[in-house]
């Protein structure tokens, strides 16, 4: 009766009573996701209106649940929502799971502090809904350059509350949080070239830290906050270079004649997986952020790889394969290699902090939408808070 | 007199051929691929031998020599002229350094004077078509005519392909455009370049046309005088 369908991809098989733990999740919760449609948990919702109403839908559809009626439900959450914000959670026995209530904040925050509740709940790790995302953002306008106008912003992870960083009337682009800070790392073409900025979202001050000739972008900080990797020409092509988060100290980690492109960092800040084109091809490549020789990742000869980014829990990275023309898609590998796992369609992955949720970008047509892939149900959910064109998301961690 | 026209732009790439081989000093790093066009394996000839056919005197290159034919963008826009088969696998590109530095800080931008010189590429490649290379020359000639004058070169690209593969590839167009212009004696120091990916596209359409029209490297002049800037 247990069926442990594919511990390798993360899916939990399930029968409860079992603390069960998988690529080191240390678990406290005895109940983990069970392995029916592909991992989508039936639940039913009944008793909320409005806004609270659809936050809560937004947050469970993104942490793998689906919507039923209440004789196909594994899970019911029943409430109601007015001053405060209320919540019963009761499995198929009707027992109650969790029963709370959250005053204070607005409606939207309460909505997003009990779904995480119940996610935590059911799936025994924490939730995602009161996590931060930084992207691009295209108001479609053109400057005097002709430049496609793009300013960075800051918003909840559902694109609520959207905060316009940057004011730059130019290029701004590739945003990265600094782990553990609240500090953002963006490329702006406002000095006339593209400059990579440390911008302290509490003061708002910001400060150059790479303007050489040529390309500054890419930036990455490493999970312990203390360097910064990025893409830099300066040496005749694009490379890897990694310095100290102010940018001093920096090295040059690769000196190949192709390009490098999109470094992320492993979990313990100690390497750096990149794509690296050759030939018109690209390939996921791995070194050691003290330097040495890059290696190959082995994706099972997948072409078109890039935009490959670690997942928090060091267990997997992601990345967007370029199919030929306009077709993107989302794979995720094991970080040690093997042969990749077709997630969803979508571009440049960035994982939540639970290393379970992608933030990726889907065109239709010619706008691009954020929207939010969950790797263990592979179910989407685009993000239609915002207008207008998003790209390369960075969630908060 | 069609024909005529032919034959003496084939004689026009050969002798730019062979000058981008023998008029230079080799660049350093480059390692000489097996059966790369001749300006990264060819021999060195000495300066100012006289070149076999194209009737140009051989002292600089081709582009500066008497007869030397303007780009007219009419012939040679994009999607014309589709690269022989050698010619769409890109080469490594050459690894010479960016300036260090401050580049053309207080300068204005120019980008009217090389405005013609617009280098066109093909999907998801970074070399230097041999219909472009007529540009570069065009280009080269007008730097050495105004050694003061800096160049930025940027690279755009179409948008069929990521953020992050096309900031690179835009990249690696304005640096395969750079290597060129120094291959064909332009000073390294006077030319810098800058990747805007697919965030400056010259038609948002989302047509074949509009897409060969974005793939493209564009020519931004700083002047030492910029009062003689329009």
């Amino acid at each position: 009766m247990i069926r442990f369908t594919n511990c390798r991809q993360g899916f939990m098989a399930a029968l409860v009573a079992v603390v069960f733990t998988c690529h080191g999740w240390a678990q406290e919760a005895s109940i983990v996701i069970e392995d029916k449609v592909a991992g989508l948990v039936p639940i039913h919702i009944s008793g909320y209106t409005g806004e609270v109403d659809q936050t809560l839908k937004f947050d469970l559809e993104v942490a793998g649940f689906v919507l039923v009626a209440p004789d196909k439900a594994r899970y019911t959450l029943t409430g109601k929502n007015g001053t405060q914000v209320e919540g019963t959670l009761a499995d198929s026995a009707r027992r109650a799971v969790l029963a709370r209530s959250y005053p204070g904040g607005t409606p939207r925050a309460q909505a997003h502090s009990l779904s995480d509740d119940v996610v935590q709940a059911v799936t025994g790790r924490p939730g995602i809904a009161r996590t931060k995302l930084a992207f691009k953002h295209e108001t479609g306008k053109r400057n005097q350059h002709n430049e496609m106008v793009s300013e960075i912003f800051v918003a909840d992870y559902d694109g609520a509350n959207a905060f316009q960083l940057t004011q730059d009337g130019t290029v701004s682009r590739s945003p990265a949080w600094q782990p553990g800070h609240r500090t953002l790392f963006y490329t702006s073409f406002r000095p006339g070239r593209p400059c990579i900025f440390s911008h302290d979202l509490a003061t708002g001050a910001r400060s150059p830290i790479s303007n050489f000739n040529g390309m500054n972008d890419g930036a990455a900080i490493s999970p312990d906050g203390t360097k910064i990797a990025m893409v830099l020409s300066k040496g005749g092509s694009p490379d890897i270079w990694v310095g100290n988060v102010d940018g001093s100290g920096l090295r040059q980690l690769t000196s190949t004649r192709e390009a490098e492109s999109s470094p992320t960092w492993s979990p313990d800040s100690r390497t750096l997986c990149f794509s690296s084109s050759e030939g018109g091809g690209t390939r996921l490549q791995l070194i050691s952020a003290s330097g040495g020789s890059m290696r190959p990742l082995n994706i099972g000869g997948l072409r078109g790889a890039t935009e490959p980014d670690w997942s928090p829990d060091g267990k997997w990275i992601a990345f967007t394969r370029m199919g030929g023309g306009k077709n993107f898609e989302i794979y995720r590998v094991d970080a040690a290699g093997g042969v990749a796992e077709r997630i969803g369609e979508g571009e440049d992955p960035s994982w939540a902090p639970n290393s379970r949720t992608l933030a990726v970008i889907r065109r239709q047509g010619n706008v691009r939408k954020l929207s939010l892939l969950d790797a263990f149900t592979k179910q989407p959910k685009d993000v239609r808070t915002i207008s207008g064109s998003c790209g390369q998301p960075s969630w908060a961690k | 007199m069609k024909r005529l026209l032919q034959v003496g732009l084939l004689g026009l790439l050969a002798a730019l051929a062979m000058f981008s081989a023998g008029c230079k000093t080799r660049p350093k790093n480059v390692t000489a691929l097996p059966g790369s066009e001749a300006r990264a394996g060819g021999t060195d000839l000495p300066a100012g031998k006289p070149l076999p056919s194209g009737g140009n005197t051989g002292n600089g290159f081709a582009g500066t020599s008497p007869g030397a034919r303007p780009y007219n963008p009419n012939n040679t826009g994009p999607g014309v002229d589709l690269p022989p088969a050698t010619d769409g696998i890109d080469k490594p590109i050459g690894n010479t350094p960016l300036p260090a530095g401050g580049f053309g800080e207080g300068r204005t931008e120019d980008r009217e004077t090389l405005k013609a010189n617009v280098v066109y590429f093909e999907y998801d490649k970074s070399a230097v078509k041999k219909s472009e290379q007529i540009k570069v020359a065009a280009v080269a000639e007008y730097l050495k005519s105004h050694p003061d004058a800096l160049l930025t070169v940027e690279g755009n690209c179409d948008e069929r392909g990521t953020e992050g593969y096309n900031l690179a590839l835009g990249e690696r167009r304005a640096l395969a455009v750079r290597e060129a212009l120094l291959n064909l004696g332009v000073p390294a120091a006077s030319v810098s370049t800058v990747s805007f990916g697919e965030a400056r596209p010259a038609d948002p359409a989302q047509t074949d046309a509009a897409y060969a029209k974005n793939r493209r490297a564009e020519f931004v002049l700083l002047p030492a005088n910029a009062a003689a800037v329009r």
